[in-house]
């Protein structure tokens, strides 16, 4: 009896092809720039950075949390935001559920470390939550500042 | 000579735009979470950075639809170092069943997470009928 040493309808084969098809989307670019465009896939916030001349900004996109939860900590350069949601409280204590159609959102907790620019001070942190975004700010220190040095004319 | 060094300059301001553009994701779909319960169905969509007055909820037909602008939260001056949510606004329809009463719609913002109610009609909300006993 002739069978051929592989054929793709063979189920291990298709198991290989839906793993090549998630491992595509996970290194596509766009993998974190779209939390939720994949689903439950990123229960990791997005985070940007972004300087000024004298301060480092950073926002992290991490919506529904209670802001009492979130723990900043800074270690040397590194920055570590823990923080976490439970999505079943968002449901009203007097609304019946009798089930659900989708469940996309991350519920749990979370922890993200940042490895912070060099010449900050780090001793002059102010962070904020609103809207769903916590923006943290970082003085940078006197001597990296950018300055503007004077020409003088003889 | 100077003519060749121009050239050169023209060919690299061009090249510029088209890879800033390679980024290019400005409206995202938000996940959400839908539930039915005994009164109704209720929707939860992540979008921060939009606050109250930049959303917009409207029903058309049969039709939901989500949308909301992100908010200016970012200093005129900043220099972006590094850069994973590039998105402008969240938007995302859904179709609704014919049980609903899109007259009812609710809908809140609370920290970025949008929270919809939409009640289902009293045709459709399961009743208690009593039995007299007599």
């Amino acid at each position: 009896m002739y069978r051929p040493w592989f054929s793709l309808s063979d189920p291990i084969w298709q198991n290989f092809d839906r793993l090549n098809r998630e491992m595509e989307e996970i290194f596509n670019e766009n993998y974190f720039a779209t939390p939720g465009a994949s689903g439950t896939r990123t229960p990791i916030p997005a985070v940007n950075i972004g300087e000024t001349p004298d301060k480092v900004f950073i926002y992290v996109f991490a919506p529904g949390l209670d802001p009492k939860g979130i723990e900043l900590t800074v270690e040397k350069n590194m920055l570590t935001i823990s923080a976490g949601r439970d999505t079943s409280t968002d449901i009203g204590e007097d609304q019946k559920v009798k089930g659900y159609y989708r469940k996309e959102r991350f519920s749990g907790k979370f922890r993200r470390v940042i490895a912070l620019p060099d010449g900050l001070d780090t001793s002059q942190i102010e962070a904020k939550y609103s809207n769903g975004i916590l923006s943290i700010s970082i003085k940078k220190k006197e001597e990296e500042k950018t300055r503007k040095i004077e020409v003088a004319v003889s | 000579m100077a003519d060749v060094k121009e050239k050169e300059m023209a060919v690299k301001t061009e090249t510029r735009p088209a890879q800033e553009q390679k980024r290019q994701p400005v409206v995202m779909t938000p996940p959400v979470d839908i539930y039915e319960t005994e009164e109704g169905i209720l929707l939860l969509a992540d979008m921060p950075g939009v606050p109250k007055e930049n959303l917009d909820v409207h029903v058309d037909k049969n039709r939901l639809t989500i949308r909301g602008e992100i908010g200016d939260i970012i200093p005129k001056d900043i220099t972006p170092l590094y850069v994973e949510f590039n998105g402008k606004a969240f938007e995302r329809a859904f179709t609704l069943g014919p049980d609903v009463d899109v007259s009812k719609i609710e809908a809140r913002m609370n920290a970025g997470v949008l929270n919809i109610f939409l009640p289902k009609s009293e045709e459709v909300k399961p009743r208690k009928i009593e039995v007299a006993v007599e």
